[in-house]
């Protein structure tokens, strides 16, 4: 929308073997500024990282599958749930979620690039290197071991001296930055580069979604850094801001680290809310229903996310004083959250549904987040928090938020957009038996650690006594960790053999509404667009395929927000 | 809740006075007639009166800190923009005039708006300022509670003025509303936290209060109806403003983003003509 449009050299053509399709070995990916390169080193990146996580969780799951195990010293166990943790949320769901952000945002606002192709690489590359570092502290003589929050004082020189949590510090600090460069790139150019005649009320969701989540980024990320700063400056130069013997505060680290944890939670889950808002009203094929809800309430959850983080420290001892008010903000975010899951219900109702597989897992998303936001709920109440904090009821929950939230979300996307990405169809028998192996495993594994929760199993511990029960629930749960490991190896054999051997994608295999799916090929060609067709309603590449039935046009349609606005003109 | 029956109402001349002095003009600038949202503004007067008269104001200033936090939010984040929001849509042609010149110099400085409706609650509760605004609750007659409650007041209506003033022209775009919403609630946020981790004893009048002006002698609960404890009082008080504080500033988002999304969008001359269009780069 700038009056003075950038101009920024770019190839009309691609360059001699240059194309996307073709290679020139890794050089040019690695030189690249182009966003969807980018984007999909991020999501490459993400996989890689997925792959080490998940081997990581599965010699956890060994070492649990039997009471009394001696498979995994405590030491070891330690470090690997600490990797875990970290690395699933750092280094596997933030770069997929900036891997789709980087590729489509640009392609949705029809616009060719970034506003800031470099910055863009730069957020990449300090992101995969922050990635790199924490793992460097296998090889320094241990990995970080005080679990993915990382409380003071096991933070702390004495109680963890091996360097794996100064990594820790660099490697998050480093990719921290790159996140918050990255959320500012994204807020310039949804703000700047939208194609003339896109209001923001014309935006994709996922757009939308992309924008609300870059200014909860830059409002929480600078907690983390500067607690990781100062963590550093404790263990690196013994300052004291942690250190309770020396007059410093361990719950202030607490504070910081959810005061950015919590804004974190909402970080992961918007942009997957965003996915699902494009996925049901395609393949239900109608408009999103209530599309001023969906934004509106997004963006309450934006907000509401920085009033809330003390429910993580319910346990800590502040005072029932504090717990009650916190009890009572927290169960208000089950409203906005509510709102969605019963606008995506709203948007399947009287749609003439195509149950793909990206559709599968969206409705997959409801059942499984549904389950995971009212546990959520359940901690909001104190003394349920008292009782099962620390336990597997927790690592139940944070599991089903953030795999049947997040990760079904992103799975969602990754089936919509892998055609338009790769040029190439997934094969559809395949991807069936990933859905149900990889939903079937996920409830094998977590659906049970509730019951063992509530019989008392406490989290983040290596082994445990033979207690009625507890080993049949743990030998569940290992077995069905190992199905969703072997349902992520064939989801990469799918990818792999989609993009070698699938069949040509169209360039709108989907009958899509937004403008990504308007570029004449699939993938797109290096100059995303030439012209970009006009932007009228929210869904402005069906208003050009549908001239006739454009959304538009029709004031009384049930098309949410757009219906009053014409009907007032 | 007897017991808090039982607490005097407070008849301040000077707040009746101030209370008279706002009601009065209503029909000088609606030009003598009732006109729409009008119930806005008496609603805001209301509140006003009853968080500066009734026996909360007592509550608040001899024994609770969290009654007084109350009034605080209800006149600063309720009443003050509740009477700009209540102002008549159709004004009189002075008073159109004056509001109109008033409305187009503070669009230039929204900052002052913003400044105004958070500096006063950071002011105020500087424990200095704090407990000197409330040494004279024990004197027979100041001025300085209706000058504190009018302050507040006037505050909260500047504060408000940008997104709900009388000239729609001059209202902040609604999203850039909610920006400034946001980060006055952040604002207010930090200085709720501050107050509810800081020593109980930072703010020393309900200590006096408590105890006849023997801190250090105080026990650790105050002389109020519920007998609550010094340090829990001033919890509540922070968590007051930080929480249900910053839901009243979400709702004004809220409030903000139903105009935005209801309004009639303008169309592009480009999106109008239905031609493809270049990219912005």
């Amino acid at each position: 929308m700038a009056a003075h449009p950038v101009l920024v050299p770019e190839p009309q053509e691609a360059l001699p073997d240059l194309d996307i399709n073709s290679s020139q070995g890794l050089l040019q990916w690695i030189s690249s500024v182009d966003h969807k390169q980018i984007g999909l080193m991020y999501l490459w990146m993400s996989m890689l990282f997925m792959f080490v996580g998940g081997v990581e969780i599965l010699l956890i799951r060994v070492q649990l599958a039997v009471p009394n195990n001696t498979f995994l010293g405590p030491e070891v166990y330690n470090q690997l749930f600490t990797m875990h943790g970290t690395t699933m949320i750092f280094f596997v769901a933030m770069p997929a979620i900036f891997g789709f952000a980087t590729y489509l945002v640009p392609l949705m606002i029809g616009a060719n690039d970034m506003a800031f192709p470099q910055l863009n690489a730069l957020s990449l590359w300090l992101t995969f290197f922050g990635g790199l570092l924490l793992y460097f502290s296998f090889l320094a003589g241990g990995a970080p071991d005080a679990g993915w929050f990382n409380y003071a004082p096991l933070n702390q020189y004495n109680y963890s001296f091996q360097p794996g949590i100064d990594y820790y510090c660099a490697g998050l600090l480093l990719a921290g930055i790159g996140t918050v460069s990255a959320a500012c790139n994204f807020v310039v150019t949804i703000l700047r580069y939208r194609v003339p005649g896109m209001g923001l009320k014309q935006m994709p969701v996922f757009v939308w979604m992309i924008l609300i989540n870059a200014f909860l980024i830059i409002a929480s990320f600078p907690a983390l850094n500067a607690a990781l700063a100062m963590l550093l400056l404790d263990r690196q130069l013994h300052a004291h801001f942690f250190d309770t013997q020396a007059g410093g505060s361990a719950v202030l680290w607490q504070h910081l680290f959810w005061l950015f944890g919590h804004p974190e939670v909402y970080i992961l889950i918007l942009p997957s809310f965003g996915i699902l808002s494009e996925v049901f009203a395609v393949f239900s094929r109608k408009p999103v229903f209530g599309y001023a809800f969906i934004v509106g309430s997004g963006i309450t959850i934006g907000i509401l996310a920085f009033g809330v983080w003390i429910h993580h420290m319910l346990a800590v001892g502040l005072g029932n004083v504090v717990n009650g008010f916190f009890s009572a903000s927290s169960m208000l975010i089950g409203i906005p959250t509510g709102i969605k899951i019963f606008n995506w219900l709203a948007t399947m109702h009287g749609g003439s549904l195509r149950f793909s597989t990206a559709m599968k897992f969206a409705v997959a998303f409801l059942v499984e987040f549904t389950i995971g936001g009212l546990s959520g709920i359940a901690f909001a109440i104190v003394p349920i928090d008292l009782q099962l904090t620390d336990t597997y009821f927790v690592v139940a929950h944070i599991h089903y938020v953030f795999i049947g939230g997040t990760l079904f979300g992103l799975l969602a996307g990754l089936f919509y957009w892998f055609p338009k990405m790769s040029g190439r169809l997934l094969n559809e028998r395949l991807s069936n038996w990933f859905f149900w192996l990889f939903v079937i495993g996920f409830n094998a594994t977590f659906l049970v650690q509730h019951v063992l929760g509530t019989l008392g199993m406490p989290r983040r511990v290596y082994t445990y006594p033979d207690l009625p029960g507890w080993g049949t629930l743990n030998m569940i749960s290992s077995i069905g960790g190992f199905l969703m490991g072997a349902a992520t190896l064939l989801l990469l054999y799918i990818i792999i053999k989609g993009i070698r051997s699938g069949h040509a994608a169209p360039a709108d295999p989907w009958d899509a509404y937004t403008l990504e799916w308007s570029t004449p090929t699939s993938p797109p060609t290096l100059q995303n667009f030439d012209r970009v067709v006009p932007v009228r309603s929210a869904r402005p590449f069906r208003d050009l395929k549908r001239p006739n039935d454009a959304d538009w046009l029709k004031p009384g349609k049930k098309q949410g927000y757009h219906a009053r606005e014409q009907a007032v003109d | 809740m007897s017991a808090l029956l039982r607490l005097p109402w407070n008849a301040d001349p000077a707040l009746l006075l101030l209370l008279a002095g706002l009601a009065g003009p209503y029909f000088w600038l609606a030009g003598g007639r009732w006109q729409a949202r009008g119930g806005a503004y008496f609603a805001g007067l209301a509140l006003f009166a009853l968080a500066e008269l009734s026996p909360l104001h007592y509550l608040g200033t001899h024994e609770l800190f969290s009654a007084h936090m109350v009034g605080h939010i209800v006149v600063l984040l309720l009443s003050g923009p509740l009477l700009v929001l209540g102002l008549p849509p159709h004004l009189a042609p002075t008073p159109a005039r004056l509001l109109g010149g008033f409305s187009g110099w503070l669009r230039g400085r929204t900052w002052l708006a913003w400044a105004a409706g958070v500096g006063i609650m950071w002011l105020l509760h500087v424990p200095a300022v704090f407990d000197a605004a409330l040494a004279s609750a024990h004197a027979g007659f100041s001025p300085l509670p209706a000058l504190h409650a009018g302050a507040m007041l006037a505050a909260g209506a500047l504060f408000s003025w940008p997104l709900f003033g009388p000239v729609p022209g001059y209202h902040l775009h609604p999203l850039t509303g909610v920006i400034y919403l946001v980060t006055a609630c952040v604002g207010c946020s930090l200085l709720g936290l501050l107050i509810t981790f800081a020593p109980a004893d930072t703010y020393q009048h309900y200590a006096r209060a408590a105890w006849c002006g023997t801190p250090s002698l105080a026990p650790d609960y105050a002389a109020n109806p519920w007998h609550l404890s010094l340090a829990d009082d001033q919890q509540v008080a922070g968590l007051l403003m930080w929480v249900p504080g910053c839901f009243i500033y979400l709702s004004g988002c809220l409030f903000l983003l139903a105009r935005y999304f209801g309004a009639p969008d303008v169309v592009s001359a480009s999106a109008q003509t239905g031609h493809l269009t270049e990219p912005v780069r």
